[in-house]
């Protein structure tokens, strides 16, 4: 009974916060003094100026086309044995066009036993959503995908 | 003392053994504001309130840790996967940027 009030009230709200703008605002569109983290900015301060390739090993699930900008599916998988010695060491999910490029983090570990992350975010606009994934000898893969957003920015 | 939040784990599948790897999924009742939207009725901007940390633990050990951003949806999802050792409590912490902190649990039950 308890589980199934809570599933009531969280598709209520759930359906509340579909039908609001996202409120982000895109890179672009930023006021002056704002605090822009663009998506350059972001992939370096990961990497570290480290080389980043894009590989087919990284499978990035987001819809084509986005209704409404404020909840986007985010999926990623990435082929990974997941062992103390070849595992996935962190998923970072990036908007190229978002004011903060950032979205969400998340370090696995091989308990984790499948590369695997998923979660739903705000995008502003129109814009590419960024996979890039760091390994654990260090290396880093990437993946990239657009999303048309049809329903984005602060309204 | 830290206001209550709503959240769940969820396992799936609900049925699991020993050495099966299932999903963790774990979701929260939280507004996310970014901090650039205005309330309507002030004029004011709402200022920013967003979860930005989670730790996923194992009877007390870590295993996942995520970083979050005020740019994921209200009332956020996360999942990931874990291999199941045997019978325990998966216990998720988390943390907003006002610094409330909460924490949230459920046991591990294999069968099997």
């Amino acid at each position: 009974m308890k589980r199934r009030n809570f599933i009531k009230g969280f598709c209520a709200a759930s359906a509340v916060a579909a039908t609001m703008t996202p409120s982000i605002l895109l890179a672009k569109d930023a006021p002056k003094n704002a605090n822009v983290l663009t998506i350059d900015a972001a992939m370096s301060a990961i990497t570290g100026g480290k080389a980043v390739t894009d590989s087919a090993k990284v499978s990035l699930t987001v819809p084509e086309i986005a209704e409404n900008g404020a909840v986007v599916p985010v999926k990623v998988h990435v082929e990974s044995p997941m062992t103390e010695a070849d595992y996935v060491k962190a998923i970072h999910v990036l908007a190229s066009k978002n004011g903060n490029a950032r979205c969400a983090d998340v370090m696995l570990t091989p308990l984790n036993a499948k590369g695997y992350f998923a979660t739903r975010v705000k995008l502003g606009g129109t814009q590419d959503v960024v996979a890039l994934v760091e390994l654990s000898d260090g290396s880093f893969l990437r993946a990239a995908k657009p999303v048309k957003v049809t329903i984005g920015g602060c309204g | 003392m830290a206001e209550a939040r709503k959240s769940m784990i969820k396992f799936k599948p609900k049925k699991f053994k020993v050495g099966d790897t299932i999903k963790v999924d774990f979701i929260v009742i939280h507004p996310m504001e970014t901090g650039t939207k205005k309330d309507k009725k002030t004029g004011n901007i709402k200022p920013a309130h967003y979860i930005d940390s989670i730790t996923f633990s194992l009877d007390g050990k870590p295993f996942t840790t995520m970083k979050v951003w005020e740019t994921v949806s209200t009332n956020p999802y996360f999942s990931v996967n874990m291999k199941v050792p045997g019978k325990g409590k998966v216990t998720v912490d988390y943390t907003d940027n006002t610094g409330e902190k909460n924490t949230k649990s459920k046991k591990l039950k294999p069968k099997g």
